[in-house]
């Protein structure tokens, strides 16, 4: 193998690695905030990516300039849900984590439905994009330009979330009401306020992860299984309720997927991710970067 | 019981006879799955891992060896537990979300493998040659009557074994491990070896499934048997029927079969999504109005017929 | 509960039931088993317009040159027309099974057409054999379905062996009549039936002919991401791309090659994703130049006029032109509909007897098959394949040479 192969494998695999970030991104927020995991976090990715794309369809602009009313509807639809369904999950007295599960499954299986009836199964893309379909290349490196657009945007995104949680007073109430949801009641936050704007903030940057994927990705009622399963490792593996664990398990994960479809075959190159999850939980139960 | 027994005699529908079968086997997966998941709090959502190993040990032992599928069920489970204490070793020690994740992974993992392993027939799966009705290799032309009573024979066991454990010390050290690990131990319960007794129940009894469905479609590959669907498909009936009861998963899977079949076989030709929007919505309304399980609502019924007649039951209720 | 069951039974099919079977029959009900959610159920409802085109054109009176168009309904069983009852399996095989025994024992159907997905239709052929129902495969394309001696299994269509060897004759006509020698391959296939089956063959048909697979990439179906598989394509350096795979790694795919700079001379596809309208809208004009095996060419119509009334009437119901699966799916209800119309009634054994002796000369279908005549195993040997390009963006027939509409441009034109 050659310097410009093994370059190209590296920076293959982190660029993908940033995006398994941006995307795992809302489903860390949301249960660091509460606990909870969203089941459906690969259909709120799919919505995300339809609200782009019919957006699109409306004012003809490009996906990157739509990011902000993506993310805008994104993070009604994610106060919606946390109202509707999530609120009601949390109540439950007994079997709550099932509950949980399977609240946000059946959510996951109707919005897959949902998204065949409006839209029909017929796979979309969006061409319109000063980033589709270019690339740069340095030194026989390719670096595809909306992979690139998008890694920036994980990092910008993270530093956000990484300020808003740390610096504000939002962040502050948030993280009261996850340590101790009961006694912020009694400061006069209501947590429930708390929690919906939580799930608004994760449903927005799953708004983000969205646009950007569609500047490069097909739209499909499918497409949020495809990344589901990487979602939830990734947030794993840094460990849950760690947003800077997810991003550097991202970057991990997509490394090591990129070196195993060589290694191993192409075929079994998700093989290497379950590894690396298996083998670190292992070692460190609670993730790379969860608390012990 | 003996409604269950007559019940088919009377009915001509293959269709209905299929959406029985069906019931009655995931009745008797959800069962063996609550046995680890139910009583013994360890989420697993990985078990399609052990109906697949079942499925292709009977399913290979037949057509390399001729064996009987009913050997082959044995020994099908057999590995299915055997790889169940392998796995069980290292991750039992994992907690909550750390623990079902890791089951994911290990049955998609092992997705991956049978996909690429030419000798179990890799992405081709393996076709059960029809070699006339026969109990002894369980084929049938299409006579769908013996696969129900196997079925039910099946749902029967897995209720017994429940029943007998539920009862049982084993079955009061699981939920002592669920409710409060901590103090279990604190009580003398081994809580590892407890976990694995009945991890390897519950993967025997799986895999067990696993060889019946082989013989009942004749045609098996890793998607159509390790898919991470059919391990939710062995989870939502207890859950949704009553976590970690003994009539949770039956009433489950009595509820859930019939209506992801219908729907499907009424409302799926339309290619608009209906049934996936019914199903769905079905699973999120169950969970969330019954979290107890549908078993809660035979509970409430009773209570609230207690306080209606109080003189009625205070007869009833004995000590 | 026996008789209530048998009163219900008796009312609904009480008019089928009272009459004779041979002399009145006023419907004939055709099962279709096609994936109606899920990954591939753009295919299933394509196929849904495409088959009730061929039911208008038997049922109605349309007289454009294809079997059973002229006069409303089959006229050697009293003008019956024909009623199709689709069923969704969503890619698994259980379902498939179930969906095959309801259609049969509950919809009494006298045929079933289907599946598209190979493990589908090699379980729901298993059924229809053991419940003597004539099954057709229409878009299905893997091989071993029909070695497997089932006595009701027909296929419309090419196999993917047919396809195949159709690619590798062509780059013997290219050495022979351009004087362009491919000497060098790699393969690209998802593992899934269909890509093993494809590449297998393959694989097989390289070596008799000499030419070296550089690059042999099997990858997971539907994955996030093919960089990895792409750069080791571009890495094996062989000038020509051999890709097996269905509409959502084909756009990947293409877009993938894109982003890493890798432009092979051509492309070679086992269709499936590469034939489709929505790969097309998908990657524009990245597709410029690729080649796939199709059984269908919209520019038939400009030797055979009817494939471009046939195609209008696809396109009121669609929205969209015909293309390898929707053409082989209208297909197969003219082929089926033909010979129950021979067969002259709708007991199973007679229909059978007449799907074997189908004699359909090429000029009367919308494919550009010699004819459509079934072997012994129920393959149709006529089916002739065709490699079709994608020039200024629509799909044309470029080879045989003799039959192409369009000379075949190689290498892909630098963009």
């Amino acid at each position: 193998m050659t310097i410009s192969a093994i370059a190209q494998l590296v920076a293959s695999g982190l660029l993908i690695g940033l995006i398994y970030a941006l995307i795992a991104a809302g489903l860390s927020l949301i249960f660091g905030l509460m606990d909870v995991v969203n089941f459906a976090h690969g259909e709120f990715l799919m919505t995300s990516m339809y609200v782009t794309f019919g957006l699109y369809l409306f004012l003809q602009l490009d996906p990157i300039l739509l990011m902000p009313a993506t993310a805008l509807v994104m993070a009604a639809f994610g106060i919606f849900i946390y109202r509707t369904v999530v609120k009601r999950a949390l109540a439950a007295k007994v079997n709550a984590g099932m509950v949980q599960i399977f609240a946000t499954f059946g959510l996951a299986i109707t919005m897959r439905g949902l998204a065949q009836l409006f839209w029909t199964p017929e796979y979309r893309s969006i061409k319109d994009s000063v980033v589709a379909d270019k690339t740069i290349s340095i030194a026989g490196v390719f670096l595809p330009v909306p992979q690139l657009a998008a890694g920036v945007v994980c990092l910008l995104a993270f530093l956000a979330l990484y300020l808003l949680i740390q610096r504000t007073d939002f962040g502050r109430a948030l993280e009261a009401t996850r340590e101790d949801s009961e006694a912020v009641s009694l400061i006069g936050i209501d947590r429930h306020k708390i929690f919906a704007l939580g799930w608004a903030l994760g449903a927005a940057a799953v708004g983000v992860a969205g646009a950007m994927l569609a500047t490069f990705y097909y739209v499909h009622p499918g497409v949020g299984a495809t990344f589901a399963l990487i979602a939830y490792v990734t947030v794993a593996t840094g460990g849950f309720g760690n947003l800077l664990g997810a991003l550097a398990a991202g970057l991990l994960v997509g490394l090591v997927e990129s070196v195993s479809a060589v290694v191993l075959e192409p075929a079994l190159k998700q093989l290497g991710i379950f590894a690396l999850y298996l083998l670190t939980v292992l070692l460190r139960p609670r993730g790379l970067f969860g608390k012990l | 019981m003996g409604v269950l027994v007559l019940l088919p005699h009377a009915i001509s529908s293959v269709t209905i006879l299929n959406i029985l079968i069906l019931t009655l086997l995931y009745a008797g997966l959800s069962q063996a799955w609550n046995i680890l998941g139910g009583y013994c709090g360890q989420i697993s959502l990985g078990n399609a891992l052990y109906f697949g190993i079942g499925a292709y040990t009977s399913t290979l032992l037949l057509t390399h060896l001729g064996a009987s599928p009913w050997f082959g069920m044995v020994v099908g489970g057999t590995i299915a537990a055997g790889l169940a204490l392998l796995i069980g070793w290292p991750l039992f020690r994992l907690k909550g979300h750390y623990f079902v994740i890791a089951t994911i992974v290990i049955a998609e993992g092992a997705l991956l493998l049978f996909q690429s392993w030419p000798w179990v027939g890799g992405t081709l799966g393996i076709y059960i040659p029809f070699l006339g009705d026969s109990w002894t290799m369980l084929q049938f032309q299409t006579a769908k009557l013996p696969f129900y009573y196997v079925a039910l024979g099946y749902a029967a066991l897995l209720w017994l074994v429940t029943y007998t454990v539920d009862g049982g010390k084993l079955g009061h050290y699981w939920r002592a491990i669920k409710d409060n690990p901590e103090a279990a131990q604190s009580l003398g319960v081994k809580i590892f070896p407890t976990k694995m007794q009945a991890a390897a129940l519950s993967a025997f009894f799986t895999g067990v499934g696993g060889a019946f469905y082989a013989q009942f479609v004749s045609y098996i590959d890793p998607e159509s048997v390790m898919n991470f669907q059919i391990s939710l498909l062995m989870t939502l009936p207890a859950v949704l029927g009553g976590l970690g009861t003994l009539w949770g998963p039956v009433v489950g899977a009595a509820v859930l079969i019939p209506v992801s079949e219908l729907t499907r076989s009424y409302i799926g030709g339309s290619g608009q999504g209906l049934d996936l929007i019914f199903y769905g919505g079905l699973i999120m309304v169950i969970a969330l109005l019954k979290p107890e399980g549908i078993v809660g609502l035979w509970a409430d019924f009773t209570r609230r017929r207690r306080q209606s007649r109080p003189s009625l039951a205070s007869q009833k209720v004995t000590p | 509960m026996v008789n209530v069951k048998t009163l219900l039974a008796s009312a609904a099919l009480s008019a089928a039931l009272a009459l004779p079977a041979y002399a009145q029959v006023s419907e004939v009900v055709i099962g279709v088993i096609e994936p109606m959610s899920g990954a591939g159920a753009q295919t299933g409802i394509d196929a849904k317009a495409a088959m009730e085109t061929a039911l208008d054109i038997i049922n109605e009176d349309i007289d454009i040159g294809l079997p059973l168009g002229p006069g409303a309904g089959l006229p050697k069983l009293g003008g019956a027309k024909i009623k199709l009852v689709f069923a969704d399996h969503q890619a698994d095989p259980q379902k498939g099974r179930a969906e095959a025994e309801r259609l049969i024992t509950e919809n009494k159907v006298s045929a079933i057409i289907g599946a598209y997905h190979s493990a589908v239709a090699a379980v729901v052929s298993q059924v229809a054999e053991r419940y003597q129902v004539p099954f057709l495969a229409a878009d299905s394309s893997s091989p071993s379905l029909h070695r497997r001696n089932l006595k009701w299994f027909f296929r419309t269509s090419a196999h993917d062996e047919m396809f195949s060897q159709a690619m590798f004759d062509f780059y013997k006509d290219m050495k022979e009549k351009k004087n362009i020698t491919v000497d060098q391959v790699a393969m690209f296939y998802e593992d899934t039936i269909f890509g093993t089956d494809s590449s297998n063959i393959q694989r097989k048909l390289a070596g008799e002919r000499g030419i070296k697979v550089a690059g042999d990439i099997k990858y997971r179906a539907n994955s996030p991401s093919l960089t990895s598989e792409v750069q080791q394509l571009k890495s094996s350096g062989a000038p020509v791309l051999m890709p097996s795979s269905y509409t959502t790694d084909a756009i990947l795919l293409l877009k993938t090659m894109g982003e890493l700079g890798y432009k092979p001379q051509g492309i070679v596809a086992q269709a499936a994703g590469f034939a489709e309208q929505a790969f097309l809208q998908a990657v524009g004009d990245k597709a410029e130049g690729i080649i796939s095996r199709s059984s269908f060419s919209l520019d038939l119509s400009e030797k055979r006029p009817m494939v471009a009334k046939v195609n209008e009437m696809y396109k009121k119901r669609s929205g969209k032109d015909l293309n390898d699966n929707s053409a082989r799916q209208l297909m197969a209800v003219l082929v089926m509909a033909d010979a129950i119309d021979r067969a002259g009634s709708i007991k199973n054994e007679d229909i059978r007897g007449a799907l074997q002796k189908t004699d359909i000369p090429g000029d009367k279908t919308i494919m550009p098959w010699a004819n459509v005549r079934f072997d012994e195993n129920g393959q149709n040997t006529g089916a002739t394949p065709v490699l079709i390009q994608v020039q200024d963006g629509v799909y044309r027939s470029v080879w045989p040479f003799e039959t192409a509409s369009r000379p075949v441009v190689w290498p892909i034109p630098a963009r």
